[in-house]
């Protein structure tokens, strides 16, 4: 029988759908009788979820102004050659 | 689509950078920055990322002499950014050889009694959706940080994984890791970052 800690040992497979039938039917079964691992598997998909609303990227003004100078730098260095 | 404003607009940019006008990079720099930083967000954690996108710059300068304009410019700037952090990548690759026999965070692990149920179970909830949790500024600065902790390859193949919408076979060859591989790095990454919310949702602190 599938425990617990089988069940976290797969549980990104079950997320992604990665898992055989047979397998995937023994997670369902357990996931049905076992309130920690249903809590868990909800967990780890809203982990997932918020690696990707973090990683849509937003604007750092400070990285702008490192470019800009790096830039301009690397412009004069080039006209004096 | 591409109006002919906007093509003749690019043309005009492209002049600019080519004659290495500082006006036209400064123009182009706040422009493109932030797609280019998207794109190296998929291999790279933040740090990285910035570095990769600040060299891409610099290097664009002589770079913009042999661009004939056959994909745009921006496809361009796209295509050199991920060819810089994939070499990234590949510099720092040493952390391959991680343990890909076991897939459970050994942190997790101790939570599990002898006979393989729950001793400490997960007391996080989620009331909300991602998006309005990363609204909470102090919570995406965890996040960073604990990001870029992880192991480069189990951070590259976490974010490749998400951005790729599952193409899992785009992100086995970036890495060069084999199909199981990934599934392990992967589920390492996420029980990390699902650890990470919970003492942070516990405790109020990263
Ligand atoms: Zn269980």
């Amino acid at each position: 029988m599938l425990m617990c800690r089988d069940l976290a040992r797969i549980a990104s497979d079950y997320i992604d759908d990665e898992l055989g039938t047979g397998q995937k039917l023994s997670v369902k079964m357990h996931l049905m009788m076992c309130k920690d691992c249903r809590s868990f598997i909800g967990n780890l998909r809203a982990s997932t979820d918020l690696i990707r609303a973090h990683s849509s990227g937003k604007q750092d003004p400070e990285l702008v102004r490192r470019i800009d100078e790096q830039v301009a730098q690397a412009l004069s260095a080039k006209k004096k050659n | 689509m591409e109006t002919a404003t906007h093509q003749s607009n690019e043309d005009i940019l492209i002049q600019g950078l080519k004659s290495g006008n500082e006006a036209a990079f400064q123009k182009a720099v706040r422009l493109y920055t932030p797609g280019m930083m998207a794109v190296a967000r998929y291999y790279l954690d933040n740090a990285s990322a910035e570095e990769t996108v600040q060299d891409c710059w610099v290097t664009v300068i002589d770079a913009i002499q042999k661009f004939e304009g056959r994909s745009g410019l921006k496809t361009w700037l796209h295509r050199i950014v991920a060819n810089r952090a994939k070499n990234h990548l590949r510099k720092n690759k040493r952390e391959v050889s991680a343990d890909f026999s076991e897939s459970l965070d050994p942190e997790l692990a101790n939570r599990f009694r002898p006979n393989g149920r729950w001793a400490t179970p997960p007391t996080l909830r989620f009331d909300e959706d991602a998006e309005s949790l990363m609204e909470n500024g102090a919570l995406s600065d965890c996040l960073d940080q604990h990001l870029a902790r992880l192991p480069e390859t189990q951070r590259s193949a976490l974010m490749l994984y998400e951005a790729h919408q599952h193409k899992s076979d785009d992100v086995c060859n970036i890495l060069d890791v084999s199909a199981s591989n990934l599934r392990v790095l992967l589920h390492r990454a996420r029980q990390k970052i699902f650890l990470m919310v919970e003492t942070f949702q516990e405790t109020g602190e990263c």
